[in-house]
C-alpha cells in the first residue's frame, strides 16, 4: 500500500486521538488506571508502523506520546467529572478488543465510540428506584422492622435523587455526600417521628449505604496492586473524604436532634 | 434459614448498588448473588469466631475470587463484579455508630468502634488485594509458559 506521508501522518494523528476518546469514556466511568493505560496502547500499537507508544493516566488527567517516524506526538487530556458507569467500561473494553483484532476504519470506530459515550444504560427512575432498594434491605440486614424498611427506602429514592441532581450540577463530591447523608438523617429522624419506623440507628445506616465510597476503595487498592502508586493514594483520599463527608453530615443531625431542635 | 434471609436480603441489596453503578444488564444476577455470598460468609465467621474483622477479610476474599472467576467466564472486567460485591460489607454501621458516640461525648467508645471500622476498611482492601494479585500471578505464568 503506497500512501503519500501527509496522509498517514493525519491518520497517525487521528488513531492518537481516538485512543485518548476511549480512554477518557473509560477514565471519566470510573475504570482503574492501569486499564485505561493498556488500551491506550492496544489501540495505538495496532496499526502499522508505529514504533513506541507510552501513556501515563492519573485519575485526573491522561498523557500519551508515539513515536511514529521521525517524529513524536504527544497528547494531554485533562478529566473532571467522575460518575460511576460500569457499562461504558465493558462496552470500551470490548470495543478495544474488536478494535485491535479486527481492521477497522477509524472514521467508523470514533462514530461508534461516540455512539457508545452516549449511552445511558438506565433510567434514573430506575436508578433511583435502585437507590432506595439497597437503602431499604440494608435496614433489614441490620435487623430493622417492616416499618424500616418503607421508611429507608422512601429516604433512599430522596437521597439518590439529590446526590444525583447536585452531581449534575458540578457540585464537589464533598458537598453532594455531605448534604445527601445529612438529608438522609434528617428524613429518618422525621419517619420516626411521623410513624413510619421505629429504630432512627437502622434506617439512617441503611440510607448512608446507597453513598458509600465502593468504587474509590476497589479502584485504589486495584490501582495500587498494579504499581500505580501515585493514582492508588488519590483514590484512597478520595474515599477517606467521603468517608469524612458522610460521618460529618450525619453527626451535623444528631447533634441538632440531641439538642432537641428536631 | 436466618442464613438464607440474609443471603435474600444481602442478594438484593447488592442488585441495587449494581444498577445504581450502573453495570451491563446481563450480569446484575452473578453480581447479587457474588454480594450475598460475600455477606453470608462474613456472617456464619461473625457468628462462629465473632470477629467483625476476620468476617469482613473472608468476605472481601470470596467476593474477590468469585468476581475474579466470573470476569474470566464472561469477558468482562473485574471490578464489574467486585465493586457492587464489597458494597455490603463497607462498614456503614460502624460510621454511624463511631458519630454517635463522638456526639454523645463517649470519647472512649468512639476510639474504640471507630479503631475497629478502621480495621473493617483495611480487611476489606487485604481481601481484594489476596485475590487480585492471585489472579494476576496466574495470569503472568500463564503468559510466561506460552
Amino acid at each position: 500500500m503506497t500512501m503519500n506521508p501527509i496522509s498517514e501522518k493525519e491518520e497517525v494523528k487521528r488513531l492518537l486521538i481516538l485512543a485518548i476518546l476511549a480512554g477518557r469514556i473509560m477514565l471519566k466511568n470510573g475504570a482503574e488506571t492501569y486499564r485505561v493505560e493498556d488500551t491506550i496502547i492496544r489501540i495505538c500499537k495496532s496499526r502499522k508502523n508505529i514504533k513506541y507508544v507510552e501513556s501515563f493516566v492519573t485519575p485526573t488527567g491522561i498523557f500519551v506520546s508515539l513515536e511514529y517516524g521521525e517524529e513524536v506526538l504527544s497528547y494531554l487530556q485533562r478529566i473532571n467529572t467522575i460518575k460511576i458507569d460500569l457499562n461504558k467500561i465493558n462496552m470500551v473494553n470490548d470495543f478495544s478488543r474488536q478494535f485491535v483484532s479486527s481492521d477497522m476504519n477509524i472514521e467508523e470506530a470514533t462514530k461508534k465510540l461516540k455512539k457508545i459515550d452516549d449511552i445511558d444504560n438506565y433510567k434514573s427512575i430506575t436508578r433511583f428506584f435502585s437507590g432506595g432498594i439497597i437503602c431499604a434491605f440494608f435496614s433489614l440486614l441490620f435487623g430493622g422492622s417492616f416499618l424500616d424498611f418503607l421508611a429507608s427506602f422512601f429516604t433512599g429514592i430522596i437521597v439518590v435523587a439529590i446526590s444525583t441532581k447536585l452531581n449534575n450540577l458540578g457540585i464537589t463530591f464533598f458537598i453532594s455526600n455531605f448534604s445527601g447523608a445529612a438529608i438522609a438523617s434528617l428524613l429518618s429522624i422525621l419517619f420516626v417521628k411521623i410513624g413510619i419506623g421505629t429504630n432512627i440507628d437502622k434506617i439512617i445506616i441503611g440510607s448512608i449505604m446507597s453513598l458509600v465510597p465502593g468504587v474509590a476503595i476497589t479502584n485504589a487498592i486495584r490501582d495500587t496492586m498494579s504499581g500505580d502508586f501515585v493514582s492508588g493514594l488519590s483514590r484512597g483520599m478520595e474515599a477517606v473524604i467521603t468517608a469524612m463527608a458522610i460521618a460529618f453530615g450525619v453527626g451535623m443531625i444528631l447533634k441538632i436532634y440531641f439538642k432537641g431542635l428536631i | 434459614m436466618e442464613l438464607f434471609k440474609q443471603f435474600i436480603f444481602s442478594f438484593f441489596a447488592t442488585i441495587g448498588a449494581a444498577i445504581l453503578f450502573s453495570i451491563p444488564k446481563d450480569s446484575i444476577i452473578s453480581a447479587g448473588a457474588i454480594g450475598g455470598f460475600g455477606w453470608i460468609i462474613y456472617t456464619f465467621i461473625l457468628n462462629q469466631y465473632s470477629s467483625a474483622v476476620a468476617g469482613t477479610f473472608f468476605g472481601a476474599l470470596t467476593v474477590g475470587i468469585l468476581g475474579e472467576l466470573l470476569a474470566r467466564h464472561f469477558k468482562k472486567p473485574a471490578t464489574v463484579f467486585i465493586i457492587p460485591g464489597i458494597i455490603p460489607l463497607v462498614p456503614g454501621a460502624g460510621m454511624y455508630y463511631t458519630m454517635l458516640a463522638l456526639i454523645e461525648k463517649r470519647f472512649y467508645d468512639s476510639v474504640n468502634i471507630g479503631a475497629e471500622t478502621l480495621f473493617i476498611a483495611v480487611a476489606i482492601a487485604i481481601g481484594i488485594v489476596m485475590s487480585s494479585s492471585l489472579s494476576r500471578s496466574i495470569k503472568r505464568v500463564k503468559n510466561k509458559s506460552r
